[in-house]
């Protein structure tokens, strides 16, 4: 599958690695930077030319894959976003040039990863491709050799391989069912012994091994760990899209071409969003260190991704991948923030900061609407998301699981409110008064990431009609 | 044309506020200007609307928008009616913090969160849609933490977040009583509910779970405590949360829903007026033993609260056209009560009524402003409270709920009790402490024009009254 979103990764990583010696090292920003505008802009051009119906241009120079549909177009679109955001916030967290570079090729790497699991048609491509952005990101996180993030690393490695031999003992069963790993021959066989026990136990053994990647309970013990002591662009980077594309995305993808929306499916997909629901948002309300608060946070959030596609109905499923778009975006936000205040004070405890937004006004206002979203106050998007999924839950029924949500989001609110109090809102600290914005591109990054939040919730018309409802059709036809 | 009229009314405060911020950065007088612009603007447009609706007219606007989110504006009598008292009382409101704000920090928030708040109330007045009721009902929750929080002291914030998880837990369940309201009858849309209402009657449940978003934010038991906490707020934000404004919303989506659109069982007729009865009962006791002058007005308003509850959910006409009255008179004098509040607060530096006194020699205006409001609070003729008062009792001894009327005049009695003690401790005996100066001319200027309206609308009553029967004839259908 020489597709070009593969392709030009690796193009780029290449030019990152001419021996140029120094030039390249101090040019390996710009390079990076230009590489990823570069393929956003890409992104767009095929994006329009596919809704214009004439992708003949493209397609002549490269023989693009056109497995490249709506979803697929948003979840590159947010995996280059979000590292644009992680590029611009290593530029300054990390400060040593040789460990920028190697973050820089990683990263590279890792959206070459993502982008081949966003195309990928057939299950063991997909796996590998998952593979490569988990491999660029335990190296990512275990950049700087600290005890703690060489822990978290580890933890990531062992579970996530642990997650690979389930998806790869699927993977053999499935394969022997159909003889072939592509979605399509897949499912049909699925249609066809659909209830045999040892393809269901090969199912469950596979969205299990999901789970684990996506990070939602039972399987959620490495990710605070991770998040935690990863450095700032990395944990940008892990939190805003790579657990989503390797767990959430894959599951949703999965689910719709391959598992069928079945009945058993569904509830377990419903019990386990609501379970991570719950013990996301309490676990978050006790936490002192923002980056551990945020990743329980991410928990909780994931779960209503999750509680979304596992009511199995149109308008669930769109909310689900509303929220997806939703999330990716505060989320990055919001560890922008908690990256910026640990640049300039060097604090990650909550309880030792106070009033921060009086000397650091963009970081204070655009952490008040990441939250604002997060925890589903309108107008912003999160809000539309959210109530999206609940009507969706209450119109299919299941009445508990909508009051679930809703009294989880209360719950949300509570600690990002407790947050905001601790680190922004408040008379500043003495002892912190000195401090000021963490540089320019904290500032771009956020700005820019609120300005979607804030859009996205405002014109939300205008987005579910041309990005949700056509990515929508990409699951369900 | 009043249709455009409708869309700047919500507009421009909306749009505005979010401009003042950048304004204030280069010039402190003209955001001010600007601020009161947008607010009067809005009031300007409402009253502008008066002829027309008084004509038996409803402008509205509609957008269509996908999953049954239509946004809707529509104006009817109560609409309008609400739209002009609140904008009324929140122009004051902005023209006493001229003087009562102007050296603190963050003043470019403030000014940007009242003026949203406005809009946002405007927003919910006008909103002939469930979703965008309950979006501009968030923004008005949203802009209300950030001004509890306003001196950012670690109480203050404490409290500010206090405030907001009980609204929006509130909001989240009314949320859910859509949800079922939606389910049952396919749309947001209040004319299609109303619509698909008329045959069957709404489900006890969804009654129930919307019931809870609107007491607590209208602040009545058992979801009133987040009121007396919030006066810890400037002067002119409790003023504007408190009396004019943010109580009254519940109010009035109570009269939208429950009197407009929905048809409820009858069960309904006798368990709002008790839980009100309850509150009024509760809160009034309260404040006759609290000592924190704020706290006490605050209180006072879960209090009068209750009454327009009564008014409203006692079934007949004359009740509800005495609610409608008191929602005027009681933002009025209310809001008055609580700047003057804050200009004693301001110019002698406590609100403990135990280390104040005689403070009717030095700032006379205010203290006679504070009685002329206390009175019209009360119900003493010829004040507006009486009238509506004497209505919304009427009401409910029309109906036959002696028991209640009961409670309600037992009610009436400790506020007068306490609002005298309070005028007794504050303005009268001997002076403690240093003697105080009056308070800026923008700030007696404000205080006095709510003490002269107070008045003058109880001597001309008939003009509100004939509105408040119009708004009651359109609102049975008649």
């Amino acid at each position: 599958m020489p597709s070009l979103v593969i392709l030009v990764p690796l193009i780029a990583l290449l030019i990152l690695n001419l021996p140029l010696g120094e030039v390249m090292r101090k040019a390996s920003f710009w390079v990076a930077l230009g590489f990823f505008i570069f393929q956003t802009v890409l992104l767009f051009c095929h994006h329009f030319r596919c809704i214009c119906g004439s992708e003949r241009f493209i397609n002549s120079f490269f023989g693009m894959d056109v497995s490249v549909d709506h979803l697929s177009f948003m979840v590159m679109f947010l995996v280059n976003i979000v590292a644009l955001t992680s590029l611009l916030v290593a530029r300054h967290a990390i400060k040593d040039s040789d460990a920028r570079f190697n973050f820089i090729n990683l990263i590279v790497i890792a959206s070459a990863g993502m982008n081949g699991v966003t195309v990928a048609k057939d299950i063991f491509s997909l796996y590998v491709f998952l593979e490569v952005t988990a491999v660029a990101l335990f190296i990512a996180i275990a950049l700087q050799r600290e005890p703690r993030a060489l822990e978290g690393a580890f933890k990531y490695i062992l579970l996530s391989s642990i997650a690979t031999v389930m998806m790869l003992t699927s993977i053999a069963v499935l394969f022997f069912a159909a003889g072939d790993t592509s979605f399509a021959s897949l499912k049909s066989a699925l249609q066809v012994s659909g209830k045999s026990p040892v393809l269901l136990a090969a199912i469950g053994v596979f969205i299990c091994g999901l789970f684990i990647k996506g990070g939602l309970v039972p399987f959620h013990g490495w990710l605070p760990d991770a998040y935690s002591a990863a450095p700032a662009p990395v944990s940008v980077l892990l939190a805003g899209i790579v657990t989503k594309v390797s767990g959430i995305y894959t599951l949703m993808r999965l689910v719709a071409a391959v598992f069928g929306f079945k009945a058993a499916v569904c509830d377990v997909l419903l019990f386990g969003g609501t379970l991570s629901i719950l013990v996301g948002a309490f676990a978050a309300l006790g936490q002192k260190d923002f980056k551990r608060m945020l990743a329980y946070s991410s928990i909780s959030q994931v779960g209503y991704i999750i509680v979304g596609l596992g009511t199995g109905t149109a308008l669930g499923i769109a909310g689900a991948i509303f929220h997806f778009f939703n999330h990716a975006i505060f989320k990055t936000l919001l560890f922008v923030n908690a990256a910026a205040v640990e640049e300039s004070t060097g604090l990650r405890n909550m309880n030792k900061m106070g009033g921060l937004s009086s000397r650091m006004p963009v970081t204070g206002a655009t952490s008040v609407m990441a939250l604002l979203s997060n925890a589903g106050i309108p107008p912003l998007a999160g809000f539309w998301s959210k109530v999206i999924i609940i009507i969706a839950l209450w119109v299919s029924g299941r009445y508990a699981y909508a009051v679930i949500a809703i009294l989880a989001a209360v719950v949300t609110l509570a600690y990002l409110l407790i947050m905001q109090r601790k680190v922004f809102f408040g008379n500043i600290r003495p002892e912190l008064d000195g401090t000021k914005e963490a540089g320019p591109g904290y500032v771009i990054a956020s700005v820019v990431l609120a300005a979607i939040t804030v859009g996205a919730g405002i014109f939300f018309p205008y987005v579910f009609d041309h990005v949700i409802i056509p990515a929508r059709s990409a699951l369900l036809p | 044309m009043d249709n455009v009229i409708l869309l700047l009314i919500v507009g421009i405060p909306i749009i505005g506020s979010c401009i003042l911020p950048y304004v204030g950065r280069m010039s402190a007088g003209l955001r001010n200007i600007l601020a009161l612009g947008f607010v009067s603007a809005s009031l300007a447009g409402s009253l502008m609307l008066v002829p027309d609706v008084l004509a038996g007219k409803i402008p509205s606007i509609t957008f269509s928008f996908p999953l049954g989110c239509n946004f809707i504006l529509c104006a009817d009598r109560l609409a309008v009616f609400m739209a002009i008292v609140s904008s009324s009382v929140g122009a004051v409101v902005i023209v006493y913090s001229f003087g009562y704000i102007s050296h603190y920090r963050h003043q470019d928030e403030y000014y940007f969160m009242v003026v949203l708040f406005l809009g946002a109330m405007m927003g919910i007045i006008f909103s002939g849609n469930l979703i965008f009721l309950y979006v501009f009902w968030e923004i008005t929750a949203l802009a209300s933490w950030r001004l509890i929080g306003f001196y950012r002291e670690p109480r203050d914030v404490l409290r500010a977040d206090k405030a907001f998880l009980v609204t929006v837990f509130g909001a989240f369940v009314m949320l859910l009583g859509f949800l079922m309201l939606y389910n049952q009858t396919g749309s947001f849309d209040l004319a299609a509910i109303k619509a698909s209402l008329k045959t069957n009657p709404l489900p006890d449940m969804a009654v129930f779970l919307i019931l809870i978003g609107i007491l607590s934010k209208s602040a009545t038991l058992p979801f009133h405590t987040w009121l007396p906490d919030a006066g810890i707020a400037p002067s002119p934000v409790t003023a504007l949360l408190h009396a004019a404004v943010l109580v009254k919303i519940g109010v009035y989506v109570f009269a939208r829903l429950f009197l407009v659109t929905f048809t409820v069982s009858g069960i309904w007729h006798t368990v709002v007026p008790w839980v009100a009865a309850i509150s009024a009962l509760v809160s009034a006791g309260a404040a006759l033993v609290d000592t924190d002058m704020k706290r006490i007005i605050a209180y006072s308003t879960v209090s009068q609260i209750g009454f327009i509850f009564l008014g409203l959910s006692v079934g007949c006409p004359v009740g509800a056209a005495g609610a409608l009255l008191f929602i005027l008179m009681h933002g009025l004098a209310k809001g008055g009560l609580f700047l003057c509040a804050g200009i004693v607060e301001h110019n002698t530096g406590t609100k403990n009524i135990t280390r104040l006194g005689g403070l009717i020699g030095t700032m006379p205006v205010t203290a006679v402003s504070f009685l002329f409001c206390a009175f019209s609070v009360m119900g003493i003729p010829p004040f507006g409270g009486f009238f509506s008062k004497y209505l919304v009792l009427a009401g409910a001894v029309e109906k036959g709920q002696m028991l209640v009327a009961f409670t309600f005049l037992a009610g009436a009695v400790l506020t007068i009790l306490y609002l005298f003690r309070l005028f007794n401790m504050v303005f009268l005996g001997e002076a403690k402490g240093a003697p105080a100066r009056e308070g800026s001319p923008v700030m007696v200027l404000s205080v006095t024009l709510l003490a002269a309206l107070s008045l003058v609308s109880g001597i001309y009553i008939n003009y509100p009254a004939h509105f408040a029967q119009a708004i009651v004839k359109q609102m049975s259908g008649m």
